[in-house]
């Protein structure tokens, strides 16, 4: 099989080389438009924060080198190296995208965005016209692959970042975010991400304070939340159900007096403390007070470390399917040989003509009934005549060709060679 | 078919501790072989305990409630079934293995201990009885269930507070969830409780004109229900919560099984017969 693959990813490149490559929805469509015939035939570009990938089928003597200097150009790169890319070729390009798309070659082990993001370079491919018989058919190996990796194995399973694994403490105190309300200190990144995980798992009340108030203010209009001003915050804590402080203050913000004082206000109903800042905001002795639930980033990591652990350990199993899926993969290809195709599409013809036959040859005498048999297979033999011919002389121009596969796919496909063996297989 | 009372009752704490180890094995290592077949288990043991109370009913024409060895294998079949009907509704299924280890702790002792009674007391023939001890048992199986959830809370409070992320973490649903399973099955324990308390004062002085108040039995069984009223009444009014609730349930348990026990083989109760 004549596909190529370059990647950057995080193995091979920093992240500021990385950020630098990668290519918006539009990007894709201009790069694709550069490539288009002159050197892929059909392909495939996924380009997220981590990583950018370009598969495709080379047209002739196209080189490696050639694609890297097609990408590099196209975001007029220049301190790039060639140490900064992986290349593939052939089964093992296809491989690379099976373990992309189960998220096992992502730095966050099991990361299940970039199935998502995988999901939607296929689509883009498709309808820049950039996809072919072959790439769909390993789009849609692909796409199983990922979906077998996350509901048979538990590779996407638990919360791997500090702001996730937050949501998931709150989880196991609280049982229903819906009817609960959050008050987030400080609108940076590690606010933000946990303000919308809250938002995602259906927080009923969502407020923000933060020292800068338009930046609070530009993170409340978009969550739909409230905003306390930072000044008096402390005198609306005991309203909150759960508070999630993430500033970059120097020094503790709310102190165990503080937070005593809010839960006789509010009958000590449990509250949920997480302190997601360095250093601390909030005074972790307030942990001693019944019913509060105290955790810092150092709490959270534990969390975030055993997931990851589980993770790795569904690695293999994972493996197993990529395995499975490529064998699957491999089986498909070989069979669009001429030969095999030839023997399946007569096998197919003489099903169809001996079930006819044998259905309606009591309408005939038996000496009849002989001269139908002789009949039907002459007319199969005289259908089948001219097709043979121009199988055989694709067999004879180049055999197993990209072109003569994808060809033979199509010629499959009409006569659903492969579903008919799939269903005699599951009978 | 004594033969076969005799086969089951041995047979019903095998099957008891083989659910048991299928509900353990499903909590320590999840997958989906043990969660289906956990509950078909479940299913399938508290079938055959029907039976046997059943065979037990017939074949000494009594219902097996005139012994407290009788009535712990009730009061097993009632937690099990209690439990079973509880992880249909609300599909949390973590806390299996907590409840059936109480299933086999009154199944066990019952198999071990429980008598062939043929003849049975005239007084015991009455259907007055027979409400007041069906709804009692479905009252205890209820603070049963209570007294585990409210144990598991303070399990996964103390695990929550102390950064322990393990399985009982991982596993148990969520604190909230355990402290509402906890409250409305003391509360569905202490209806039925009143009710059978309500019966039995109308059933006493018929069937025991020289009875006292001051039989412990009685004694026991108003110190629960107080208890359970106490702790009841002060969540609604919102004046305890978490903690403190669940702990008087566990305190309520503890003395409701204490005073069967101790009025069946200690002290001398009208509840004591034979």
């Amino acid at each position: 099989m004549n596909l190529s693959a370059i990647s950057i990813n995080h193995r091979s490149a920093p992240v500021e080389l990385r950020e630098a490559l990668h290519l918006s929805e539009e990007e894709i469509a201009e790069l694709v438009e550069k490539i288009k015939g002159s050197l892929f035939k059909e392909g495939l570009v996924i380009s997220t924060c981590n990583r950018t990938e370009i598969y495709g089928f080379a047209v002739e003597k196209t080189t490696l080198p050639e694609i890297e200097k097609v990408l590099i150009g196209h975001k007029s790169l220049l301190n790039i190296k060639a140490d900064n890319f992986q290349s593939f070729h052939s089964f093992s390009a296809i491989e690379h995208l099976f373990r992309v798309a189960a998220g096992i070659d992502s730095l966050l082990i099991g990361d299940n965005q970039i199935f998502k993001q995988v999901k939607d370079s296929f689509q883009l491919a498709e309808d820049l016209n950039f996809s072919g018989v072959l790439s769909k058919r390993i789009f849609d190996a692909a796409i199983k692959t990922g979906k077998r990796a996350i509901n048979e194995t538990l590779i996407s399973e638990g919360a791997v970042t500090v702001s996730y694994a937050a949501v998931q403490l709150i989880e196991k105190i609280f049982s229903n975010l819906s009817k609960k309300s959050a008050l987030i200190i400080g609108a940076g990144e590690t606010g933000e991400i946990a303000a919308k995980h809250l938002r995602d798992r259906g927080i009923g009340r969502l407020s923000i304070t933060n020292r800068t108030i338009e930046r609070a203010e530009k993170l409340a209009a978009s969550l739909n939340a409230k905003i306390i001003p930072f000044g008096n915050f402390k005198d609306y804590v005991y309203d909150y159900d759960i508070i999630i402080s993430a500033t970059s203050a120097s020094g503790l913000i709310l102190s165990k007096e503080d937070v005593e004082n809010a839960m006789k206000r509010r009958n000590y109903a449990s509250m949920v403390l997480m302190d997601i800042a360095v250093p601390r905001d909030i005074d972790p002795a307030s942990k001693k007070i019944d019913y509060v639930f105290y955790h810092d980033i150092d709490s959270l990591n534990i969390i975030v470390e055993q997931n990851l652990a589980k993770r790795r350990d569904e690695i293999p199993k994972v493996e197993k399917i990529i395995k499975e899926e490529l064998e699957s993969l491999i089986g498909w290809y070989n069979s669009l040989e001429a030969g095999p195709t030839i023997k399946s599409l007569r096998e197919y013809f003489e099903i169809v003509r001996a079930e006819e036959v044998d259905k309606n040859k009591n309408r005939f005498t038996d000496e009849d009934q002989e001269k139908l048999d002789i009949i039907t297979k002459r007319i199969i033999n005289k259908i089948l005549h001219h097709p043979m011919v121009e199988l055989k002389k694709l067999s004879g121009e180049g055999k197993n060709s990209d072109e003569m596969a994808a060809r033979i796919s199509i010629i499959r496909e009409l006569f659903g060679i492969d579903k008919n063996n799939n269903e005699e297989d599951s009978k | 078919m004594k033969g076969l009372i005799d086969f089951l009752n041995v047979l019903l704490p095998v099957l008891y501790i083989t659910t048991f180890i299928f509900y353990y094995l499903d909590f320590m290592k999840g997958g989906k072989v043990f969660s289906n077949s956990k509950r078909l288990l479940l299913f399938l043991t508290l079938i055959f305990h029907l039976f046997y109370l059943l065979f037990r009913t017939l074949y000494f024409e009594h219902p097996p409630i005139t012994n407290v060895f009788e009535i712990f294998t009730v009061l097993a079949f009632a937690v099990g079934f209690s439990y079973f009907i509880l992880e249909l509704l609300t599909d949390i299924r973590g806390t299996g293995l907590f409840i059936i280890i109480i299933s086999i702790l009154f199944q066990l002792i019952s198999s071990f201990f429980i008598q062939d009674l043929v003849a049975v007391k005239d007084v015991l023939k009455s259907n007055l009885l027979g409400i007041h001890v069906f709804s009692a048992l479905l009252g205890y199986s209820a603070i049963t269930i209570s007294a585990v959830y409210g144990f598991l809370y303070l399990i996964l409070y103390k695990e929550i507070k102390l950064n322990k992320f393990g399985l009982v973490f991982n596993r148990l649903p969520s604190l909230e969830v355990l402290e509402v399973l906890s409250f409305y099955s003391a509360v569905i324990g202490f209806i039925l409780l009143t009710f059978a308390i309500i019966i039995g004062i109308i059933w006493l002085p018929k069937a025991f004109p020289d009875f006292s108040y001051a039989d412990p039995k009685l004694i026991g069984t108003s110190m629960v229900w107080i208890l359970y009223g106490i702790g009841i009444a002060s969540k609604v009014f919102g004046k305890w919560r978490g903690k403190k609730v669940v702990t008087l349930s566990i305190i309520g348990f503890v003395l409701a099984i204490a005073s069967t026990m101790l009025t069946n083989f200690l002290a001398q109760s009208f509840h004591s017969f034979y």
